[in-house]
């Protein structure tokens, strides 16, 4: 049996650097963190035993998406330079402003995708659709972050 | 700048929260000791663990067996007993006031560990004698086997039971750190500053 102490040991970082990536804020990405594993912990067993991991960015996911819904708050320049690195001449700011705009469901797609390189079907998983919506959550941020920094 | 820092602020805000719901049943800690590094486990009911070095699997799942899954990382749980081995290994403290659990053990091993506790600072006894004031004479080789799964060691002092011979017998944290305890008790040698040099384990 896994003890919640080895849930946080396993997979604390990976879902804190998941936070930072889908909140862009620190102290967001400090609250996502803690409200991920305080559901979990509530909430415990997962759905299915040994899928923990998804478990958890799926609930990181959900807990984002509330919260991008409830408050729309700036991202913050030293965080994003956490969350991805700059490249292509693209700056930080633009990048920022360009993420901040997209609705939570494709911020989270476009993170799990392009930054923490995950495949569709976990994606899919995480955020509760079909492989097909994943896919195409993917394309429509990408098309509205190209169309924000070109 | 690195995620660690963030991390660490994070995950003790995490506890503190876990902590006022009520969420955590079994904290633990890890402490530095003259013998090196020990971890420590505080259930509902006192201290369940005391481990040489990092716990293993089987360690923590008799621990999550027991008292489910919610055993996390937890400081404060820990103070009290960290406080006391801090004066047992200063050599201000004889014997132990938390509270311990021996609930998953079997009635056998809580009556060997149960006359083990009642040996008192700084002498010994024998596997036999404890096996006899446990009711079973015979029984000294489980008796052993039943000290050599202590959880609590230290605290239940079956570093105090020795074999019939007076050689030393076994030790989870190795038999250096048994000489030790023993050489501490009976006052023949003081914890040097920055503690004992790493033990041999055997």
């Amino acid at each position: 049996m896994v003890t919640f102490g080895e849930l946080l040991e396993r997979h604390e970082r990976e879902i804190f650097a998941y936070a930072l990536r889908l909140t862009g804020d620190r102290d967001d990405a400090d609250d996502l963190y803690q409200e991920t594993f305080l559901a979990a912990f509530r909430g415990w067993p997962p759905p299915r035993s040994g899928n923990e991991r998804a478990w958890l960015y799926k609930i990181a996911t959900n807990k984002a998406i509330d919260r991008a819904r409830k408050q729309r708050g700036l991202v913050s320049l030293a965080d994003l330079r956490l969350a991805a690195p700059e490249r292509d001449g693209v700056t930080l700011a633009d990048l920022r402003n360009a993420i901040r705009l997209l609705p939570g469901g494709q911020r989270a797609a476009f993170v799990l995708r392009k930054i923490e390189g995950r495949p569709y079907q976990e994606i899919a998983d995480t955020l509760g659709c079909s492989e097909e919506a994943a896919r195409s959550r993917v394309a429509e941020a990408m098309k509205k972050l190209k169309e924000a920094i070109r | 700048m690195t995620l660690e820092p963030l991390m660490s602020e994070a995950r003790e805000r995490l506890i503190t929260r876990a902590r006022r719901e009520d969420l955590i049943t079994v904290g633990y800690d890890t402490m530095d000791s003259p013998l090196g590094p020990l971890w420590i486990a505080v259930g509902p009911r006192g201290v369940v663990a005391i481990h040489y070095g990092k716990p293993d699997e089987r360690e923590l799942g008799r621990i999550s067996r027991t008292y489910g899954p919610a055993v996390l990382p937890d400081r404060r749980r820990c103070d009290r007993i960290e406080i006391e081995l801090d004066q047992y290994f200063a050599g201000r403290r004889r014997a132990f006031d938390v509270h311990f659990d021996l609930t998953p053990l079997t009635p056998f091993q809580r009556s060997i560990l149960a006359a083990t506790a009642k040996v008192p600072y700084g002498e010994v006894t024998t596997y036999r004698t404890v096996a006899r004031k446990a009711g079973n004479e015979q029984a000294s080789r489980a008796a052993g086997g039943a000290l050599g799964a202590n959880p609590i060691p230290i605290v239940v002092p079956c570093h105090r039971v020795v074999a019939t011979d007076g050689s030393l017998g076994g030790y989870a944290g190795g038999l250096d750190a048994k000489r030790r305890l023993l050489a501490l008790e009976r006052g023949e040698a003081r914890v040097p500053a920055g503690g004992w040099p790493p033990a041999r384990k055997v």
